[in-house]
C-alpha cells in the first residue's frame, strides 16, 4: 500500500528544540519522568532497607532480654533443679523400655486371650456405631416424662433390635473365633439393647480368659515385673526432694518476676504523674503507682533454702545411684522374646550409665553458682545451639533454634532433592528436543502451577497426599524401604513433596532461561564436528548453561525455605530434632519449621515480650538465610558464566 | 494457622438501614469460639439484638492481648487469666471482669480402633509428659504412641498441663495443632494417635473416649470429672449496652440450653 507523503511534518531538529522550552515550575519534564521512574526503583530499596530496620528493631532487644530470663532461671535456683531433674528423666526412657519389654514377654502367653478380647470388643463397637440413631431414639424415649405409651415403645424396641440383628449378621468375624464362638457372638449382638447394661456373657468370658492369662504370665514373669517396678520406685525418695526444692525456686521466680513487672509500672507511673498538670489527674497517678508497690525478693536469702539442701541432695542422689545398679545387678535374663531380651538388655547397660550420669550431675552442684553473671556468649549459644523450644511453659521457657532449623533444612533438602531432577529434565526436554507444539503445552502448564495458593496445596497435602504416602506406606511389597510403615500422615516427607512441587515452576523457568542462553556458535560447533544430538545436549549444552541451571536450584531452595503455608498445615508441627538414628527413615518424622512456627505462635504473643522478640530473631536468620542463597546464587551464575563466543 | 474468623452478620439490609449498629467483638479462645459462642450470638441476634458480631478464635491468650489493646468488647478464655496478663491489662488501663459461662470437659480421645478404654491418671500424665512411648506399656496394642496436643497459644493446652500433668512438661515428641478439629481428624487417622479436645468436639469420626481412672465424661458427672474445668468471658470494666444484654443472655435460660446443645455444661447443671 503506498501512503501519501506528508510535507507539512516539520523537521526532526525543530521538534526537538520546541521541546526543550516547555518548562513546569522551571524544570524539564524530561527530568521529571526520569526521577519518576527512578523514585520508583528507589521504593523497593527504601522499603527493604526499611523491613531490615523493622526486623533488626524488634528482634536486636532479644539477647538482652533473654539474658535477663535465663538470669532470673539461675538466680531464682530453677537452674539448679534442673542439674539434678534433667538427667532423672532418664530414669522414666530406661523404665519405659523395661514396661515394654514386660509387655512383650507377657504376650508371649496371653497375647491370644487378648487379641479375641480386642477383637470382640472392637465388634461390639462396630454393632453399637450401625445401630447408634434407632438406640438413641429409643434411650430418648425412655427418659421422656410423661413416660410414652407401651406400644410406641415396643414399637421403638423392635427397630433396634431389627438394627442389631442386620448388623451383627453383617459384620465378619475374625478367624480367631470357632464357628460355634462367631454364632454366638453374632446371637450376642443382635440382642444388644441400650437398656442392658452388662456385657454379653461371651465377652464377659473372653474378658475373663485374658484376666486369667495376664495373671499367669505375670508371676512367670514375676522377676521381671518386680525389678521394673523397684527401679521405677528407685526415684521416688529423689524426686520428691527436686520437687520440693523446684517448688521452692519457682515461688522465689513467680515473685522476682511479679516484682519486676510492678516496679517498670510503678516508675511508668510516677513518670506520668511528673509531667502531668492536672493536680487531680497526678494525685490518682501517683495513688496508683503507690499501688502498684510489692517487696522486693532478697534472692539471696531464698536460694540459701535451696543450696543449703545440696549435700542432702547429693547423698539422695549416690543412694539412688546404688539402688538402681543393683537393680541393674539383679535384672533377669530370661525374657519372654528375643526383642524383649534385646530390649533388658540395652536397660542393663544403660543403667550403669544413667547412674554414671547422675553422680556426675551431682558432683556439678558444688561448683554451681546463684551469682555468676549470664555472658552474652551464653546467650547467643543458648538461641543457636539450644536444643529446645519450650514455650508458654510453666517452669521456664526455652528459645532455642536447632530443632526449628533442622525441621527446615531437612524439609528443604528433601524438596530440592525431589524437584532438581524433575525440573532440570523437564527443561532440558522442552529447551532441546520438544516441538513448537509441546513447547506451547509444557510451559504454559508448568508456568501454572505458581499461581496455585499455597493454602490450597496444604489442603492437599493433609487429605491427599497424607494419606496416599501412609496407604502405600502399607504395602507389603515395599517393607524394605525404610521408615515404612509410617505413623504419620502429617511429616516432613510430605511437605517436601509439596514444596517440591511448588519450587518446580521456578526451577524450570529459570534452567530453561539459562539453556537458551547457552550461544548458538556452541552448539554449531558440535553440530560441525559431527555429535549427536544426545552428545551435543550433554556434553555442550548442559555444561555451557550449568551455573544457570546451578543459580535456578538454589533460587528454587530459597523459595522453599520461605515458604510458610503448606509446611505449617502439612509439616505436623513437632518441636523437636529429628532422630537421625532412625536412618532415612527420619524423613518421615513430624518436624515444625523456622516460618511455621512464626506463623502460629505470633499471633498470640504480646507485644514486646521476650516470646515475641525471639520470633522476630528467628525472622532475622530467616531473611539472612534467604540473602545468603541469593547471593550465592547470583555469585554462582557469576562464576560459572561462559565466555561470550 | 487455621484462623476462624466469622464474620456473623453484615446483611445488606442491615447495612442499608440508617440505624447505626454496634458491633460486638469477641476474641479468644477456639474451644468457646469456634462452635458455642458464635450459635449463642445466632440466637441473640434472633431474639431481636440489633447488632452485628465479628468473632475471632484463636487461642486463649489472644483474648487478653486484645482486651488490652483495645480491639475487643469481649474475651473468651477457656482458663482463668494469668497474673502477668491482668498485670499487662492493668498497665494499659484495662480492669477485667471475669463471667463464668460454662463448663467444658477435656477429653482425651483415641482412635477408634484403639483397644485401651481407659487410663489411670498417672499412665495420662506419663502419656502425654511422653514417659511411656508404646501402647503396650499400657496394655494396648504394640506401637509407638502418637500424642496430638493444642499449640502453645490454647487455654486448653495450659489448663491440661495443670489439671492432667501437674504441671510438667509435655514430651518432645508432641505435635502441636491448631485447633481440636484437627487433633480429632489426626487421631481418627492415626491408629497409635492419642489427643484431647473440648468435650463438645468428642463425637467426631473415628476417635472414642477414653475413661480416666473409671470416671468417663459425661454433662452429669462434670464435678468428678478430673479434667473438667469453667470456661469464661471477660469485659473491661463491668460491661453496658449491648455487652452486657449479651452477657445477661449467655446467662440466661435460653442461653443455658444453647450452652447444653453445643456439648458444653450449663452453670445451672455444674453447680
Amino acid at each position: 500500500m503506498d501512503r501519501p507523503t506528508t510535507p507539512s511534518r516539520p523537521p526532526l531538529r525543530s521538534v526537538l528544540l520546541r521541546s526543550r522550552k516547555h518548562t513546569v515550575l522551571g524544570v524539564d519534564p524530561q527530568h521529571l519522568i526520569r526521577w519518576f521512574f527512578g523514585g520508583n526503583a528507589s521504593i523497593a530499596v527504601i522499603v527493604l532497607v526499611l523491613i531490615m530496620i523493622f526486623l533488626l528493631r524488634e528482634g536486636i532487644d532479644f539477647l538482652p532480654t533473654y539474658r535477663h530470663e535465663l538470669q532470673t532461671y539461675r538466680r531464682a535456683g530453677l537452674e539448679f533443679c534442673d542439674i539434678i531433674d534433667q538427667p532423672l528423666q532418664q530414669n522414666q526412657t530406661l523404665s519405659s523400655s523395661l514396661r515394654q519389654a514386660i509387655s512383650a514377654s507377657l504376650e508371649t502367653l496371653s497375647k491370644s486371650a487378648r487379641d479375641r478380647r480386642d477383637a470382640a470388643f472392637l465388634l461390639k463397637r462396630q454393632i453399637e456405631d450401625k445401630t447408634t440413631r434407632t438406640s438413641e431414639s429409643l434411650s430418648q424415649a425412655l427418659e421422656k416424662t410423661p413416660p410414652l405409651p407401651p406400644a410406641e415403645l415396643a414399637k421403638l424396641r423392635s427397630e433396634v433390635q431389627k438394627a442389631a440383628a442386620a448388623a451383627s449378621a453383617s459384620l465378619t468375624y475374625p478367624d480367631l473365633f470357632s464357628a460355634a464362638e462367631r454364632e454366638q457372638l453374632q446371637r450376642e449382638f443382635a440382642a444388644l439393647t441400650p437398656e442392658v447394661t452388662d456385657l454379653p456373657p461371651l465377652l464377659q468370658t473372653l474378658a475373663a480368659d485374658f484376666t486369667a492369662k495376664d495373671r499367669e504370665a505375670r508371676t512367670k514373669f514375676a522377676s521381671l515385673v518386680q525389678a521394673q517396678e523397684e527401679f521405677e520406685a528407685a526415684t521416688e525418695p529423689l524426686q520428691a526432694v527436686v520437687d520440693e526444692l523446684k517448688q521452692h525456686a519457682q515461688e522465689t521466680k513467680e515473685n522476682a518476676v511479679e516484682f519486676e513487672v510492678l516496679e517498670t509500672n510503678r516508675l511508668r507511673l510516677l513518670e506520668a504523674a511528673a509531667k502531668e498538670k492536672d493536680p487531680d489527674e497526678k494525685a490518682s497517678l501517683i495513688k496508683e503507682a503507690s499501688a502498684s508497690f510489692t517487696e522486693a525478693v532478697n534472692l539471696a536469702e531464698r536460694i540459701q533454702a535451696i543450696t543449703s539442701r545440696a549435700t542432702e541432695l547429693r547423698e539422695q542422689v549416690e543412694k539412688y545411684a546404688q539402688v538402681i545398679e543393683k537393680a541393674a545387678a539383679v535384672l533377669p535374663t530370661d525374657a519372654g522374646t528375643g526383642v524383649a531380651r534385646t530390649m533388658v538388655n540395652d536397660v542393663r547397660e544403660g543403667i550403669p550409665v544413667h547412674a554414671q550420669a547422675m553422680r556426675k550431675a551431682a558432683a556439678q552442684l558444688d561448683s554451681w553458682r546463684w551469682d555468676k553473671p549470664v555472658s552474652i556468649f551464653t546467650v547467643i549459644g543458648a538461641f543457636f545451639f539450644g536444643t529446645s523450644w519450650i514455650t508458654n511453659s510453666s517452669w521456664q521457657d526455652f528459645f532455642g533454634f536447632v530443632p526449628l532449623l533442622s525441621g527446615s533444612l531437612v524439609i528443604a533438602f528433601i524438596a530440592i532433592l525431589i524437584a532438581t531432577p524433575v525440573s532440570v529434565v523437564a527443561a532440558i526436554y522442552t529447551n532441546q528436543f520438544a516441538s513448537e507444539r509441546e513447547k506451547e503445552l509444557i510451559k504454559p502448564v508448568i508456568e501454572f502451577i505458581q499461581a496455585i495458593p499455597s493454602v490450597v496445596l496444604g489442603f492437599i497435602g493433609i487429605s491427599l497426599v497424607g494419606n496416599l504416602i501412609k496407604d502405600v506406606s502399607e504395602w507389603s511389597w515395599l517393607q524394605w524401604v525404610p521408615g515404612f510403615p509410617i505413623q504419620e500422615r502429617l511429616n516432613m516427607f510430605n511437605a517436601g513433596c509439596l514444596l517440591a512441587f511448588m519450587a518446580v515452576p521456578t526451577m524450570f523457568s529459570l534452567s530453561e532461561d539459562a539453556l537458551n542462553n547457552v550461544p548458538r556458535a556452541y552448539i554449531d560447533a558440535s553440530d560441525a564436528l559431527g555429535a549427536t544430538k544426545l552428545q551435543t545436549v550433554f556434553r555442550v549444552i548442559v555444561p555451557a548453561g550449568i551455573s544457570g541451571i546451578l543459580s535456578a536450584i538454589l533460587l528454587g531452595l530459597g523459595r522453599v525455605i520461605g515458604e510458610t503455608m503448606v509446611v505449617l498445615l502439612v509439616a505436623g508441627n513437632r518441636i523437636a530434632i529429628p532422630d537421625f538414628s532412625a536412618g532415612p527413615g527420619a524423613i518421615f518424622q513430624p518436624a515444625h519449621t523456622l516460618t511455621g512456627i512464626i506463623a502460629q505462635e505470633l499471633g498470640e504473643v504480646s507485644r514486646g515480650s521476650s516470646h515475641w522478640q525471639a520470633l522476630f530473631m528467628v525472622g532475622i536468620v530467616l531473611f539472612a538465610i534467604s540473602l545468603l542463597v541469593n547471593w550465592c546464587a547470583r555469585a554462582v551464575a557469576r562464576r560459572f558464566e561462559p565466555h561470550k563466543a | 494457622m487455621k484462623t476462624a474468623i466469622l464474620t456473623l452478620v453484615t446483611t445488606f439490609a442491615a447495612a442499608l438501614s440508617l440505624q447505626a449498629q454496634t458491633t460486638l467483638r469477641i476474641r479468644g479462645s477456639d474451644t468457646l469460639g469456634a462452635k458455642l459462642v458464635p450459635q449463642l450470638a445466632e440466637a441473640f441476634k434472633k431474639q431481636g439484638g440489633k447488632v452485628s458480631f465479628d468473632i475471632a478464635a484463636e487461642g486463649s491468650s489472644t483474648a487478653f492481648t486484645n482486651l488490652a489493646s483495645g480491639t475487643a468488647e469481649i474475651g473468651m478464655s477457656s482458663r482463668k487469666v494469668k497474673a502477668d496478663e491482668r498485670t499487662l491489662c492493668r498497665s494499659k488501663g484495662v480492669s477485667l471482669t471475669e463471667f463464668e459461662v460454662a463448663w467444658d470437659m477435656i477429653t482425651v480421645v483415641v482412635n477408634k480402633n484403639n483397644p485401651i478404654s481407659d487410663l489411670s491418671k498417672k499412665q495420662l500424665l506419663q502419656v502425654f509428659a511422653g514417659d511411656i512411648k508404646d501402647w503396650s506399656e499400657v496394655g494396648g496394642t504394640p506401637g509407638p504412641i502418637s500424642v496430638y496436643t493444642r499449640n502453645t497459644s490454647s487455654g486448653t493446652y495450659k489448663d491440661f498441663m495443670g489439671l492432667a500433668m501437674k504441671g510438667r512438661e509435655y514430651g518432645t515428641n508432641s505435635q502441636k495443632m491448631a485447633g481440636n478439629e484437627q487433633i480429632a481428624s489426626e487421631v481418627g487417622s492415626n491408629p497409635n494417635g492419642i489427643g484431647y479436645v473440648g468435650y463438645a468436639y468428642a463425637g467426631a469420626k473415628g476417635i472414642k473416649i477414653v475413661s480416666i481412672g473409671g470416671s468417663a465424661p459425661s454433662p452429669a458427672a462434670v464435678k468428678s470429672y478430673p479434667l473438667s474445668r469453667p470456661t469464661f468471658l471477660y469485659t473491661n470494666g463491668a460491661p453496658t449496652g449491648t455487652t452486657k444484654a449479651f452477657i445477661d443472655f449467655c446467662l440466661s435460660t435460653a442461653g443455658n440450653a444453647i450452652i447444653g446443645k453445643a456439648g458444653f455444661v450449663p452453670l445451672s447443671i455444674a453447680k
